[in-house]
């Protein structure tokens, strides 16, 4: 029963949503509202989950004295500061509001903007073209760059007595190789959504019953 | 020659710190003394800006603030040209984010512009707050924006704002724009231009931007911006040059030591190969 129920429930509610896209009439439309509901409430409910496991793994770390449970003493302070200050305040004024704009927004911004320099850094260090195949990747990532900015404008160069601009060489790489592969892992990624989705509903698949199943 | 592969090798070893005051000041000095370099537009740009530009006075659009604080120097420039070409049209918008850090970025953006252009909220702008299930949120708005969200972020009956009155669908919005800095826009297509032929347009980060091709050339999403640049072509497109203009020539200089960077790892890579060679 432990097993079957949750198989029979996962089949029937499958099978609904799936024939809710081409049966667009009641009680279709009414059942595929109500799961849309649920799944908003589940989600809610995912996130307090996330928040209580976030703040006992915190408190853990500060009655324990573990070594960087002052990081965890500013989380939670953090988190209470935000929650209460959004609580009684809003969210457009007062305590929330002074600390995303002065605390969270710069922080997050400046988080964001070092990684220009460790990738100066690591592309320095790691960018190398040891192979056919890095080389070639090597020399895409270096029009691509220069294309994406106005320098590609104006850079040319001669491609079989043809004078292309760098952007123009750039927008082929992106519009030609780049599209081709990109499409042909998202037509690999949707046939194994389908495949994946069929074997859960046929009950094939059963690891999300945990283990044992 | 052993002297110069020495010499080229230890470029191998050169200390990160260095590097990193190559990149402030290829950033920094650009910012101090702008060069001005020409910016052409692309033809994603110019269908972004064809179907913003396409909308008519009293036309309602949903806006998504897909982005958080960390995107904001890249993102930050479009959304403002959007509003504000929105507001000068007379284009409604309905704002929502999908990202709980985009509370704080729509709520400054949307009242700042909405006081520089007189606008009022509940009847030229809502914004309707955030929600945490994307993909129910996305799927909820095709049934009903009243239903999806029965509040506006600071709680009030979103029923009860004039912008709602003739609005609840897609169907009521001749336009969504997402900004976003995750697959946000993608799923923007494939769920609301897919599911209830909502007309999508994009403003992505650069590293994301590469991603939305496909659902460009598919027509699934009708035209996007590529990070500073995409923001900068829609600056000229519409004659409001701001931040992602003035911040090209730092982003140029950015690129350009970057690549010389890589050149010059690579120079030290292939001399030490060739003096391991030699010893051979």
């Amino acid at each position: 029963m432990k097993q079957t129920a949750p198989l029979i429930f996962g089949f029937v509610i499958g099978m609904i949503m799936f024939l809710q896209y081409f049966i667009p009439h009641p009680p279709f439309t009414t059942a595929y509202s109500t799961v849309l509901d649920w799944k908003q409430v589940v989600f809610g409910m995912t996130l307090i989950l996330g928040i209580l496991s976030l703040l006992r793994y915190h408190m853990k770390h500060v009655q324990r004295r573990s070594s960087s449970w002052r990081y965890s003493v500013v989380t939670l302070v953090g988190f209470l500061v935000m929650v209460l200050g959004a609580a009684v305040q809003g969210t457009d004024r007062g305590v929330y509001s002074w600390f995303f704009d002065h605390v969270q927004s710069p922080m997050q911004s400046t988080m964001f903007a070092l990684l220009a320099f460790y990738v100066a850094s690591a592309s320095y260090r790691a960018f190398r073209a040891r192979s056919l195949e890095a080389a070639l990747l090597l020399i895409a990532g270096i029009i691509v760059m220069l294309g994406r900015v106005p320098v590609g404008d104006i850079v040319q160069l001669d491609v079989a007595g043809t004078e292309l601009s760098l952007s123009t060489i750039s927008t082929w790489i992106l519009d030609v190789p780049n599209l081709a592969t990109k499409r042909g892992i998202l037509i690999g990624v949707g046939l194994g959504i389908v495949a994946t989705a069929l074997k859960i509903l046929l009950g094939i698949e059963r690891t999300y019953l945990g283990k044992g199943a | 020659m052993d002297r110069l592969l020495n010499v080229l090798i230890r470029l191998k070893d050169l200390d990160r710190r260095v590097l990193f005051i190559f990149v402030a000041l290829a950033v920094a000095i650009p910012v101090l003394k702008p060069m001005g370099l020409p910016i052409r537009s692309s033809r994603e740009s110019v269908d972004f800006h064809r179907e913003l530009t396409s909308l008519k006075a009293g036309d309602t659009i949903l806006f998504s603030f897909d982005y958080d604080p960390q995107t904001r120097a890249e993102l930050d420039p479009m959304t403002r040209v959007i509003w504000t070409t929105c507001f000068e049209k007379g284009v409604k918008i309905i704002a929502l984010t999908l990202y709980p850090g985009g509370v704080g970025v729509a709520d400054e953006i949307s009242k700042e512009l909405a006081e520089i252009h007189g606008k009022t909220y509940g009847e030229d702008y809502l914004f309707l707050g955030y929600n945490p299930d994307w993909s129910g949120t996305m799927l909820r708005l095709g049934e009903s924006f009243r239903k999806t969200y029965p509040t506006d972020q600071l709680g009030r009956e979103t029923g009860s704002f004039p912008i709602m009155e003739n609005v609840d669908s897609y169907a009521d919005t001749p336009l969504l724009v997402s900004v976003s800095s995750s697959a946000m826009a993608e799923y923007w297509a494939i769920w609301a231009g897919g599911k209830f032929g909502q007309k999508v347009i994009t403003g992505n980060t650069a590293i994301q931007a590469v991603l939305v091709y496909p659902y460009y050339y598919s027509g699934q999403i009708s035209g996007f911006l590529g990070g500073l640049k995409g923001a900068a072509e829609l600056e000229m497109l519409t004659g409001q040059i701001g931040a992602a203009t003035r911040g090209m020539d730092s982003q140029t200089t950015g690129h350009v030591l970057m690549v010389v960077f890589i050149l010059l790892g690579n120079v030290a890579f292939l001399a030490e190969r060739l003096r391991k060679r030699r010893a051979a």
